[in-house]
């Protein structure tokens, strides 16, 4: 009997609760509460508020790429060139797949594939770049990690370029074209042939590149 | 009298000079009020956007959530509909400490299937986000065909979260944890989109709506 009435009280107080919860509309008033009386009226308060807020937009400003820089959209598997808001250049990407695959002999350890999000440079260009097959493309395939490095050695499957952005991780070229526009990567950013060498050229070693 | 022509020219032909980075265009500059949360906010966004990283800006101004990064617009997800409470705690920076679990698949070694990569559309529409300082962010979905079992849903969470705060507060006599808090409603799409961009550790800052 007294768990029926502790259950209805608590039920009749979420409801009473739920009917007073804040609208799903913007609040109001706001800002106005936390400020002095006197801020509205001073001009020479709000002058130095707006001058402060332009440094500051202009201190913002000044942090931003102040070159071309490549964006990521993981989750559209899309790669952009831009200059300041300028689109220079806009390609179908496949990023990584979010799979998983465990570590043979260390217990729980695992790889995860994913395209790191954040902010990253372009480290190396290369042309013509060899795969160094790491551990995860043999075990993958059920196959021995071989003990001689030559053995991870493999031409002709990253295309033309590759631009590197640290931790293995590279922008590169595939021999898998229909797979574009979808996460299937172990990590890396594969593009198409001519959206690849568009992307050698204007990138530079320090290019920013801002994955999302 | 020629060379002034000129140099007037120049300055006026060449795109961007002359214009003074905004940081929040929609901001009434003669509202005292809008710009000293104005500066608080870029105060914020500086210190974030001098490191290499993402982050967000929850505008609630204009009811858009902005992915960042050096200041940068790298992504926007406009909102539905937001409510929040207490304003005060929604000041300074907080980093998300927990998230939604990703479903992700396994590769079997050797195995001739390909494991189904993540995708978008494996991301929840309604979940929850914690960060600290403690600052709670719920998603919900915007009402659809279901919309009526959906608006229960809500309505009971709110109910609960006000009536878990209630408790704390009375039972406990202390300040509930929970109590900063901020609701968002998205369209599927969009709160699918937001989870796909968060990642461990990544701040967010939120401009609070202006006095209307």
């Amino acid at each position: 009997m007294g768990r029926i009435i502790v259950a209805a009280f608590a039920v009749t107080l979420i409801v009473i609760l739920a009917m007073n919860a804040p609208t799903t509309t913007p609040p109001t008033p706001g800002i106005g509460h936390e400020a002095q009386p006197s801020l509205v009226e001073n001009k020479a308060t709000l002058r130095t508020l707006q001058a402060r807020y332009k440094a500051l937009s202009n201190q913002l400003a000044q942090l931003m790429p102040n070159q071309p820089y490549i964006l990521v959209d993981t989750a559209r598997n899309r790669l952009y060139v831009k200059r300041q808001d300028e689109v220079v250049l806009d390609a179908i990407a496949s990023t990584g797949s979010g799979t998983i695959l465990d570590k043979p002999g260390e217990g729980n350890n695992q790889w995860v594939f994913d395209t790191p999000r954040g902010e990253f440079l372009v480290k190396s260009k290369l042309t013509n770049p060899t795969w160094i097959k790491p551990d995860w493309a043999f075990v993958e395939e059920g196959l021995a990690v071989p003990q001689n490095a030559a053995d991870r050695a493999e031409q002709g499957v990253l295309g033309d370029y590759a631009l590197g952005f640290g931790k293995g991780y590279f922008i590169h070229g595939t021999l898998y074209t229909r797979l574009l526009g979808k996460n299937v990567t172990h990590g890396c950013i594969r593009l198409n042939d001519n959206d690849l060498k568009g992307v050698y050229k204007l990138a530079r070693v320090g290019t920013p590149i801002m994955i999302f | 009298m020629n060379l002034c022509a000129l140099l007037l020219a120049l300055i006026f032909a060449a795109p961007g000079w002359g214009k003074e980075p905004e940081a929040f265009p929609d901001l009434n500059l003669n509202n005292p009020h809008e710009l000293k949360e104005a500066t608080r906010v870029l105060e914020e966004e500086l210190k974030l956007a001098a490191r290499p990283q993402t982050y967000l800006l929850i505008d609630l101004g204009t009811s858009t959530i902005h992915i960042k990064g050096r200041g940068l617009g790298l992504h926007q997800i406009p909102i539905v509909t937001w409510s929040a409470g207490p304003r005060e705690a929604l000041k300074g920076i907080h980093r998300l400490v927990a998230r939604p679990s990703v479903v992700r698949r396994k590769i079997e070694p050797g195995a001739a299937v390909e494991q189904e990569p993540i995708s978008i559309a494996d991301m929840p529409t309604d979940y929850m986000l914690s960060f600290t300082p403690s600052l709670s962010v719920t998603v919900v979905p915007s009402v659809g065909n279901d919309g009526l079992l959906r608006s229960a849903v809500l309505l009971g969470k709110v109910g609960w979260h006000h009536a878990k705060d209630w408790v704390t507060q009375f039972f406990i006599d202390q300040p509930a944890e929970s109590s900063s808090y901020l609701r968002l409603t998205l369209t599927a799409d969009h709160a699918q989109s937001l989870a796909w961009s968060l990642v461990d550790g990544m701040a967010i800052v939120i401009r609070r709506s202006p006095d209307k």
